[in-house]
């Protein structure tokens, strides 16, 4: 019996069709390749692999690099930009690349009248939104995009936007084939279809919670890919997927948890990989509608109450550092370093100053899922709570479902509450009109600060970047003044490979940017 | 009987209907929406509002009184959230996932046999061991043997299964090797293996492809263990108490006073009737184990309708929490009809009208 069972076994083995199989443990399924249509990680770096932005980022970096498009150049103040598209290339189905294909898939996400939008039976793009204000005549920062020849494109823009290269280099912005969107309808990016592009790697198959299989297009533009098929196997538990790759079930496992640190350092098999520096930021915020958090000398009082160093010590495993503010510190803009350090005696003062020498009580929220930017929200919050209340601030410890969590965040409800961001696109927009724009203001904050909309508005405007590097860190050194907001920290997630694997690099924008092209098995 | 069974069937329509009607309502009663999972942190009031009117959120959700007053037309009473989406059920439609636009008929398809075949490979590891367990200890009552079953039984009940699952794992995988951590196939088998009906076991042995079927139930033992633990206690100490009960029946006594040996004695008079109230345990566990399996499946990666749904009830996505209860609740009280009919079958003292 036994023998035949390994009989069978070294049958199954001989009968894999080439052993070049690349398995990817992700952390969930996807939820639809089509990219502009999906917004978690676990879609987007899939669909990545198969269709392709326009402008990329190189390996590691932030610094944008030609993908589809070669050059970019804008007039003098960045309502118009030009593009030159690679020329030679072809979808997986066929199909042309070319001016009219990035012109179709352009308006296919902005305009809710394009044929092929499918908004009426719920396509939503909301990546779309979050970038580009909404759709076409509904918030729309971009106007069209027109075919110039066969290889050229302009962007006309509603207004200035002189990081644009920027936003579109988000890695939602992958081109579909036409030919295969038209096809396949409202169908594209489900399983039973996938999605068709112009990447290193075509769709073969998706099996609904089982996985997606990608196998390795020959005749990608910049040469075929070092492995002939990826396997993306959702794992949903760290735990598990820790334990998958140290069974050697899987070659790459994504963002475990940050304790395990120490398990894959001294697992010869197996090699911790972490980007640089990830674009990120956790932080403590207020809602001023709650007193006496609407006086800036108690949120300073809060300031100077928390050690940050201590709390990023503990829960971090020296993958996080302390955050000088709310930017992470590979983005341009920072401003004067964040000036409360931890100093609980200063702390009291400052609140018997404001008219609270017995402290006061108060609500701490904690958010009820783990985020690279906050590994561990539950006991970091009960952290900030024994520190607060070593200076006579009762913060009653407060959660709820993550969903009701995004609601109730901007209503008030919060008096203080624990929230973070992961980048989009890498530019300090991106991180400061997210947390003090003027909606962020009046629903977020319960805060009123024209100088900081003034400076905000004007920054997505100008094209000169020294004067956008001004008006940001005028924003930065305003709040450290009135602190609507603790920045706490930026974090790298914990990510790794079996030992022979080469070429998986990290980056900074998080796993779903990661770009398998280069990446070999021995 | 036939009859019986026919009244019974019928009888299942008004508690689906009542289904619908109390998913409708709890999936709109709980805080927080579609609009808002998919907008996440950027959400405006004003980017809430127009998501929700796109997804069709802010229609009149039972019934349509605006639009009957204003035409007078009685049909319009029924243009509504709950009527068309009924509509669309009774014709097979189970609308699209609001995230994914997957047919929510066709994760249905593709998730449930996964949930399926664990949920009888767990109960057959329940019932397998359980009832022999539970006759055994029933013969030894008071001995120590006895009590160390009965008190294995009771921890079996309070392992928490997640716990459990992540040992296993550690023990089996890990550590010693032998077992995989999870899912339902290695990567090296998933996809030489064409589904037919989604029961992999059953697929690879009508393909006749043993590697697969090998590969397959590897997979299936530790998140069958896992699963099947808090059944097989339940059913060890069922099957144990109602043998006792059965032992001391005068018919048990008469039959060994003929002399019948005691092996006969008890496989044909005791355990035969000891039976009855376990068969009511195994088919009510199937229901909790459907639904049950949203931690095993998790910790197993294990691609079923159990994880499927609780992701959509925290990701608010209607279509597929309605389309997820409905048909589990369907299953239940098919389960449940069975048990009752198989009882007819099993007890002769029970007769059906």
């Amino acid at each position: 019996m036994k023998r035949l069972l390994v009989a069978m076994l070294a049958l199954a083995l001989f009968g894999l069709v080439g052993a070049q199989t690349l398995v990817y443990g992700v952390s969930g399924p996807p939820s639809s390749l089509d990219s502009v249509d999906s917004q978690d990680g676990n879609s987007l770096v899939v669909s990545g692999q198969i269709t392709e932005t326009l402008i990329g980022f190189a390996p590691g970096s932030t610094e944008l690099i030609p993908r589809l498009a070669t050059e970019w150049s804008s007039n003098e103040d960045g309502s118009v930009w030009t593009f030159e598209l690679r020329e030679g290339v072809t979808f997986h189905d066929g199909t042309p690349f070319n001016a009219e294909a990035v012109a179709w898939n352009f308006s296919r996400w902005n305009d809710p009248e394009h044929p092929y939008s499918f908004r009426d039976q719920g396509k939503t793009y909301t990546p779309w939104t979050w970038v580009f204000g909404g759709p076409k005549g509904d918030g729309s920062i971009l106007d069209e995009v027109v075919a110039i020849d066969e290889n050229t494109v302009e962007f006309r823009m509603n207004q200035p936007s002189p990081f644009l290269p920027a936003q579109l280099a988000a890695i939602y912005f992958q081109i579909d084939s036409p030919t295969a969107v038209m096809e396949a309808g409202v169908d594209y990016g489900t399983p039973a279809v996938g999605s068709v592009g112009t990447g290193p790697f075509k769709f073969v198959e998706w099996r609904e919670g089982q996985g997606v299989v990608v196998e390795r297009n020959d005749d990608y533009w910049g040469g075929p890919a070092k492995v002939e098929r990826v396997f993306f196997r959702p794992i949903t538990e760290p735990t598990a997927r820790l334990a998958e790759l140290q069974a050697g079930t899987i070659d790459i496992a994504v963002l475990l948890a940050a304790d395990d640190l120490q398990a894959v350092e001294s697992n010869p098999d197996l090699e911790a990989v972490t980007a640089e520096a990830e674009l990120n930021v956790g932080y403590l915020a207020f809602h001023q509608a709650n007193e006496p958090l609407d006086d800036p000398l108690v949120r300073q009082a809060i300031a100077h109450a928390i050690d940050r160093q201590a709390i990023v010590d503990a829960f971090y495993q020296g993958l996080g550092v302390v955050a000088e503010d709310h930017l992470p510190p590979t983005l341009f803009g920072h401003g004067e370093p964040w000036p409360y350090d931890y100093d609980p005696e200063r702390a009291r003062e400052l609140l018997a100053e404001a008219g609270y020498p017995d402290g006061f009580s108060t609500q701490l929220w904690y958010m009820p899922v783990s985020r690279p930017y906050y590994p561990a929200p539950q006991p970091i919050a009960e952290t900030m709570a024994s520190y607060l209340a070593d200076v006579g601030i009762d913060a009653q410890l407060m959660t709820e479902d993550w969903t009701t969590y995004l609601a109730d965040y901007s209503t008030g409800k919060f008096p203080m509450y624990m929230l973070g961001w992961n980048a989009d696109y890498a530019d300090p927009d991106n991180f400061l009109m997210t947390f003090f724009g003027p909606d962020a203001q009046e629903n977020q904050l319960g805060w009123d600060s024209p100088e900081v909309t003034e400076a905000l508005t004007t920054a997505r405007q100008v094209a000169d970047p020294d004067r956008r590097a001004e008006l940001y860190s005028q924003v930065v050194n305003t709040v450290a003044e009135e602190v609507p907001s603790i920045p706490m920290a930026h974090n790298r997630s914990l990510n790794a490979v079996r030992s022979n694997i080469e070429g998986f690099v990290m980056s900074p924008l998080g796993y779903s940017s990661v770009s398998l092209h280069e990446v070999s098995k021995e | 009987m036939t009859g019986y069974a026919i009244r019974r069937l019928l009888g299942l329509i008004p508690v689906l209907v009542g289904v619908t009607l109390i998913i409708f309502a709890i999936t709109r009663v709980i805080p927080g929406d579609p609009a808002i999972a998919m907008l996440g942190q950027r959400s405006s009031p004003a980017l809430r509002e127009r998501l929700r009117q796109d997804l069709g959120l802010e229609r009149p959700l039972w019934l349509n009184m605006a639009a009957a007053r204003e035409s007078g037309d009685f049909a319009d009473l029924f243009d509504s959230q709950y009527f068309d989406y009924m509509t669309d059920l009774v014709q097979g439609d189970l609308g699209r996932s609001i995230f994914s636009n997957i047919p929510v008929a066709t994760s249905l398809a593709a998730r449930f046999p996964a949930t399926v075949e664990l949920t009888i490979f767990a109960m057959l590891f329940a019932t397998a061991v359980g009832i022999p367990a539970g006759v055994w200890a029933a013969l030894r009552r008071g001995t120590a043997a006895d009590t160390a079953v009965v008190t294995l039984a009771l921890s079996g009940v309070s392992f928490p299964v997640f716990w459990l699952a992540i040992i296993l794992i550690y023990i089996f995988s890990v550590n010693l090797g032998w077992l995989p951590p999870g899912h339902r196939l290695s990567p090296i088998v998933q996809f030489s293996l064409e589904p037919i009906t989604g029961f992999y076991v059953l697929d690879s042995l009508l393909r006749w492809n043993l590697s697969a079927l090998w590969d397959a139930l590897k997979h299936l033992v530790l998140p069958a263990i896992a699963l099947g633990t808090i059944p097989l206690a339940i059913i060890v100490r069922m099957t144990r108490s109602s043998m006792l009960e059965v032992l001391g029946q005068d018919y048990v006594r008469t039959a060994r006073s003929k002399g019948l040996e005691e092996r006969r004695v008890v496989n044909k008079h005791a355990l035969r009737n000891a039976l009855l109230p376990v068969v009511t345990v195994i088919g009510l566990s199937f229901g909790t184990l459907l639904s049950g399996a949203i931690l095993t499946e998790t910790v197993f990666s294990w691609p079923g309708i159990g994880r499927w749904v609780f992701d959509a009830i925290s990701a608010r996505d209607y279509p597929i929490i309605q389309g997820g209860v409905i048909f589990i609740a369907t299953i239940f009280v098919v389960v449940n009809l069975v048990v009752d009919l198989a009882y007819g079958l099993i007890d002769p003292r029970i007769q059906y009208e």
